[in-house]
């Protein structure tokens, strides 16, 4: 399991797109799996953003209303559960999520 | 007795409620609480080292940084230092008593504060420096590491020497006991007047008997019940030097370790401060050996306090010794006004000495006030640029270089030199002959209450949002291990109050520290101003010094939070 994308990007804080592209082991695409999609941070007590996702065919998915909530260091752990029952997880860093002061800077740099 | 009884139940005591006191009184209260803690300190050691390396799903990630930071502060703010009381580390420590010597006395230069605010400075900086809030792996190492300390500390020193003059947290707990509703003190003041023993400081002893009624020490590290020496030197009025539980106290209780006490209210403990000089203190502290026959059956105070002369909250573990130790009944958990304590600050403590004079308590006191800032300030947005803008100054691109030098400045420079100027100001106003350093160190007991107020609103903000945390995290180890609870984790499982709550919360618990800590410091600048008008131009540097926290707390709070582990490169 890969991440293709994540929009925005630069990461930032709001509603978010991940793509995901998975893959059985001999490359091939897997299009049947349900994958869920966790976002939690690195500091323990956060209200993680757990979401589904929908398969674009090709092994593709996307994931249905991410949301990041805070600036900061994420981690996107990716849960999948393929046809004949067995499950797989992947957990990938994320770090440096844009906060909203961050971003209010950057298009204030942008108006400039 | 049944007077006594009756007398007692005027006041409000929490030994008196049904069921808890009931349980506070039962001698393995304390050592079921720590029991209890010890499991979890386990859990949070094996996870630590061997679960998932991801704070958010690892008991070592979430119940250490959500829930025993945000549970510390709420104890301490409706009840009183529970967390000293239950505290795990302590029975390692126990063990240590009765395995290794621990018969030496703390060094002298070390007997207050300044190693613990060192100890304290090192710990906020490696929590930054090292991300220990993203690091099961790390938290793990420092809970292992209080263990150690405890156990080999006061293996080796006689006393609570860890709790007293080591440990951050117990500081943590001592200083913001000082607003807490609950204290442990004397009942009747009388009684002690007359009380011959004073096991509540020197422990208890029993005739060579093998049944230890409690399970503490299997000797009193702090009480030298020496009947066949310490008598001959020290006619007591009441000496029973034939009972097994007769004799001197030791001195070294009375007051700070090894120092000469105060002026004692009673006519016991003057003959005692009187008649004993400091080499005789010195001498009959360094002699351990339990009397032939003799069997300690309960502790006494093992932090130096002495009930009849202790005051307030200030180096009290709750370990409720003394409560145990006294044969009268006379020692409770009372409910007290949470501001009574500052009325006292020039009055003689019992181990502690007058907090006036204790200019490395009135540090612990500042760094901890500030501390509560910095930690917060690490978590909003403004930080970063700062940080960044200090990495480019300083040519640097080592974080923990950067926030060594931002906790020098935040912790140590701007502090002390906010509280110098104040204390310059205040004194230049009402023309004060105090002292600069008196003046300062009197006016720094005022910022407890703004510094608390904004440890609340942080640590209760964390606990707030993850308590329910715990729940999954459980589900996820207990699984770990084949046992599935309540099926699948709960993952969504987080907050306990809406979001929309917090901030109005977090300014509320601000602005009540912000208040108190106004009123007190009138109360502080009244006591030694001979007017109103004086006192209020004292005040006013120290009204302007926590007017400005305050709003730099507020400011912070509604910064939108970040949480970065990496912020340079």
């Amino acid at each position: 399991m890969t991440i293709l994308s994540i929009t925005p990007d630069p990461a930032a804080v709001g509603d978010a797109e991940i793509t995901l592209q998975v893959r059985d082991p001999a490359g091939n695409p897997v299009s049947d799996a349900t994958i869920l999609v966790e976002g939690t941070m690195t500091h323990a007590g956060m209200q993680p953003v757990i979401v589904a996702t929908e398969a674009r065919g090709n092994g593709t998915y996307v994931t249905e209303g991410f949301k990041f909530t805070m600036g900061g260091d994420w981690v996107i752990i990716v849960r999948a559960t393929f046809a004949n029952g067995t499950t797989a997880e992947q957990r990938i860093d994320l770090k440096g999520v844009q906060g909203e002061m961050n971003m209010k800077s950057d298009k204030a740099k942008e108006g400039n | 007795m049944a007077v006594l009884r009756t007398q007692q139940t005027k006041r409000r005591d929490l030994l008196d409620v049904p069921v808890v006191g009931r349980f506070l009184r039962w001698k393995h209260a304390r050592t079921s609480m720590q029991a209890a803690l010890l499991v979890v300190s386990a859990l949070i050691l094996y996870d630590g080292f061997w679960g998932p390396q991801l704070a958010p799903k690892n008991l070592a990630g979430v119940l250490p940084w959500v829930h025993w930071r945000g549970l510390v502060v709420l104890a301490l703010l409706i009840a009183g230092n529970i967390f000293c009381m239950a505290c795990p580390f302590m029975l390692p420590r126990r063990l240590a008593k009765k395995l290794l010597p621990a018969n030496r006395s703390w060094p002298k230069v070390i007997r207050n504060k300044w190693l613990a605010i060192g100890v304290l400075l090192l710990f906020f900086w490696a929590y930054e420096a090292f991300d220990l809030w993203a690091s099961p792996w790390l938290t793990a190492w420092v809970a292992l590491t209080y263990f150690v300390a405890a156990f080999a500390i006061d293996g080796i020193f006689r006393g609570a020497a860890f709790c007293k003059y080591v440990c951050p947290i117990g500081q943590f707990h001592f200083v913001h006991g000082m607003v807490s509703p609950l204290e442990v003190k004397v009942r009747q003041p009388d009684i002690c007047g007359s009380c011959p023993t004073k096991d509540c400081i020197k422990g208890r002893y029993e005739q060579g008997s093998d049944s230890v009624r409690h399970s503490g020490e299997s000797r009193n590290p702090l009480s030298v019940d020496r009947p066949s020496l310490l008598p001959k030197r020290l006619p007591l009025r009441h000496s029973r030097a034939s009972s097994p539980r007769a004799g001197a106290r030791n001195p070294s209780s009375e007051g700070r370790e090894g120092q000469v006490p105060a002026p004692a209210t009673t006519g016991f403990s003057r003959q005692v401060s009187k008649q004993l000089p400091r080499e005789e203190s010195n001498q009959a502290e360094n002699d351990l050996a339990t009397p032939a026959g003799l069997q300690l059956v309960q502790s006494g105070c093992e932090l130096w306090l002495f009930q009849e002369r202790k005051v307030g909250n200030m180096d009290c573990t709750f370990c409720l010794d003394c409560i145990q130790a006294c044969p009268y009944d006379n020692v409770g958990i009372q409910l007290r006004a949470p501001t009574s304590e500052f009325k006292k600050l020039e009055q003689w403590h019992s181990g502690v000495g007058a907090l006036t004079q204790r200019t490395d308590l009135a540090a612990l006191v500042i760094v901890l006030v500030f501390a509560a800032f910095v930690n917060a300030f690490g978590m909003v947005p403004p930080v970063y640029v700062l940080e960044q803008w200090l990495a480019t100054q300083l040519g640097v691109t080592s974080e923990p270089v950067v926030l060594g030098v931002l906790f020098i400045v935040g912790l140590v420079a701007l502090p002390f030199g906010l509280v110098a100027a104040a204390a310059w100001a205040s004194r230049t106003l009402a023309g004060s002959t105090e002292s600069l350093a008196a003046t300062a160190t009197r006016f720094s007991y005022a910022l407890v209450p703004i510094g608390f107020g904004m440890w609340l609103a942080h640590y209760g903000f964390h606990f707030l949002i993850g308590a329910l945390t715990a729940v999954p995290v459980m589900q996820s180890f207990l699984a770990d291990f084949g046992v599935p609870l309540l099926g699948d984790p709960r993952w969504e499982l987080a907050a306990i109050v809406p979001d929309s709550w917090l901030v109005p919360l977090e300014l509320v618990l601000l602005e009540i520290g912000m208040l108190v800590s106004l009123t007190v410091g009138y109360r502080l600048a009244r006591q030694e101003q001979d007017s109103a008008s004086r006192a209020v131009r004292a005040l006013l540097p120290w009204a302007i010094l926590i007017v400005a926290l305050f709003f730099a707390g507020a400011w912070m709070m509604t910064q939108p939070m970040e949480m970065r582990g990496t912020i340079l490169g």
